[in-house]
């Protein structure tokens, strides 16, 4: 289901005919099934889909961290051949460094990236301005709230001025208020630098809230089921979340969804079974 | 690790509590020591002196030893010569085990290689080759770091190893996505990640070598703070006796205060999260 922006210009990543299955014989199993997917500069597109159904698989491939079965991925037509500072990773939890403190979290990949120290140095400056944590500078990540420590992460990420960012879950461990804050905060640091986003959630609102594109998985082996473009990404207004177009634009998300989850959850008393 | 309990609040004052139950625990056995060895009211001790002399009679022997020595060496001489073959049997160990674990953790070759050798010889009791090592290398210093180098090496570089394979997978993924080269990788995060791991089984090693020491000390030999225990013990010296088997508790405890203290320093985040 290749999406084509209207513009006529290549897409920024493309899947084509993506597919993973992990182990052999009998106890392979099959996490993709074939499936292309299309992202165009700028857009922040968002991977919902129960448990298990590959959303997670499919990031790791675009990062560079997992291998397709069959098919590949082109960003800027050039294959993806393994992680590159282009891409900017930020994972659910449990990867920043925790021995370093924020800002040297944060000044890792300019250095990562051949910046001398001192330059790399005032990039974290800056990123850590923009995501709200200079007076956290020399503090570790054990000293911080959940919270905190997803900005680091964040704020690592874009230090590289990397031209995709793929977030796994950034905000999945949180509560829910941080989580709002946290939202609206990666709406607004997404409208100033109209970066591409590939973004996993299992959240409807979440997804409606910050995404140009929403991508509907299914349960195992994933596959698309579905495309939706919400334009409440572009809208400045907070109460957007409460008008009858996001309302409906839920319901139905949740219909598709609902019918996966059960889906999965069929593959898994099968699987104990067994 | 120490830290769990930094985790919970409120510890502070049942610390200090806890401090104080040590203290007097302590006390209680000194009491009995005291009791159970002095002269009640005229008659003979309940224990003679021959089996365990009381407190003060070990403290003047102490005293005494410090003044004259022990068969012609100080007390110091002793202790020294103790602590260096300690030392540098358990430096050369770290300085070759850690880093050949390191490797081994890095390298599936060089871990097939040397697992074999090193799994094999690790159940066996060190302390049963002592005789072998004498007949190799005499009854002079070597045998004795060997025998230490034996028994400490198989911890240190297995722990090492493994501490290398659980640095956790995200962490190694955000270093590649951020465009860290394989040295940087190793360098500023899996070794760092892998100092926790490497410090308990420091300490580990710290019981152990001590024990080793005293079991090769106690063979033919002429010098050294176990020795003295032994050869005072053919004489039914039991002060001296007690008094170097002290020394040895206070050495013991004092490199592990040491290592503890180092441990703190080195890996202030301990095991904890970010």
């Amino acid at each position: 289901m290749a999406t084509a922006d209207g513009t006529g210009r290549p897409p920024k990543v493309r899947f084509e005919q993506v597919s993973k299955r992990f182990g052999q014989g009998a106890d392979a199993v099959q996490a993709l099934e074939p499936l292309s997917l299309d992202i165009a500069q700028g857009e922040f597109t968002c991977l919902l889909g129960p448990s298990g159904c590959g959303k997670s698989t499919l990031l790791n491939i675009l990062a560079g961290f997992e291998q397709p079965t069959t098919g590949r991925v082109l960003m800027d037509d050039q294959p993806v051949r393994g992680p590159d500072p282009r891409r900017g990773v930020v994972f659910q939890q449990g990867a920043l460094f925790t021995w370093m403190n924020v800002h040297d979290n944060v000044a890792f990949g300019p250095l990562a990236t051949g910046k001398p120290a001192a330059e790399a140095s005032r990039i974290a400056a800056r990123y850590l301005e923009m995501v709200g944590l200079t007076a956290f500078a020399r503090r570790y990540p054990y000293e911080l709230s959940g919270g905190m420590q997803q900005r680091v992460g964040i704020a690592r990420a874009l230090a590289n001025d990397p031209e995709i960012l793929l977030m796994d879950e950034p905000f999945a461990a949180l509560d829910a208020q941080t989580r709002e804050l946290l939202q609206e905060e990666i709406r607004r640091i997404w409208q100033d630098t109209r970066k591409t986003v590939l973004w996993i959630t299992h959240s409807i609102d979440e997804a409606l809230f910050l995404a140009t594109h929403v991508v509907v998985m299914s349960a195992r082996p994933g596959r698309i089921k579905a495309g939706f473009r919400p334009g409440f990404a572009q809208s400045a207004d907070p109460a957007v979340v409460a008008s009858p177009e996001f309302a409906r634009m839920k319901a139905q998300i949740f219909g598709l969804l609902r019918e996966e989850a059960l889906a999965a959850q069929q593959q898994e008393s099968q699987v104990n079974e067994r | 690790m120490s830290n769990a309990l930094h985790t919970a609040p409120n510890t502070a004052p049942r610390k200090g509590r806890s401090r104080w139950i040590n203290l007097a625990s302590f006390g209680v056995l000194l009491l009995l020591w005291f009791l159970i060895t002095a002269p009640l009211a005229g008659n003979n001790p309940l224990v003679a002196p021959l089996f365990l002399p009381s407190p003060m009679s070990v403290w003047t022997t102490f005293l005494q030893l410090m003044q004259n020595g022990y068969q012609g060496k100080t007390l110091g001489h002793h202790v020294g010569i103790s602590l260096m073959r300690f030392g540098l049997a358990f430096a050369l160990t770290v300085l070759v085990a850690v880093p050949l674990g390191l490797w081994m953790g890095m390298n599936e070759t060089v871990k097939a290689v040397l697992d074999p050798p090193i799994e094999i010889s690790r159940p066996m009791p060190k302390l049963a080759l002592l005789p072998l090592l004498i007949i190799w290398f005499g009854i002079g210093e070597v045998a004795k770091i060997v025998i230490i180098v034996l028994a400490l090496f198989p911890i240190l570089s297995i722990s090492a190893m493994q501490a290398v394979r659980g640095v956790g997978r995200r962490k190694v993924q955000a270093a590649m996505a951020l465009g860290a080269s394989r040295t940087m990788i190793f360098r500023r995060v899996i070794f760092p990640a892998s100092l926790p791991g490497i410090f308990t089984s420091i300490r580990v090693s710290i019981g152990i070598g001590v024990t080793m020491l005293v079991g090769a000390e106690m063979i033919a030999t002429n010098a050294g703070i176990a020795y003295m225990a032994m050869s005072a013990s053919d004489f039914l010296l039991t002060n001296v006796v007690i008094v170097g088997a002290l020394i040895m508790a206070v050495l013991g405890y004092a490199l592990d205060l040491l290592a503890r203290a180092l441990e703190n320093k080195v890996v202030h985040w301990g095991g904890r999260e970010g």
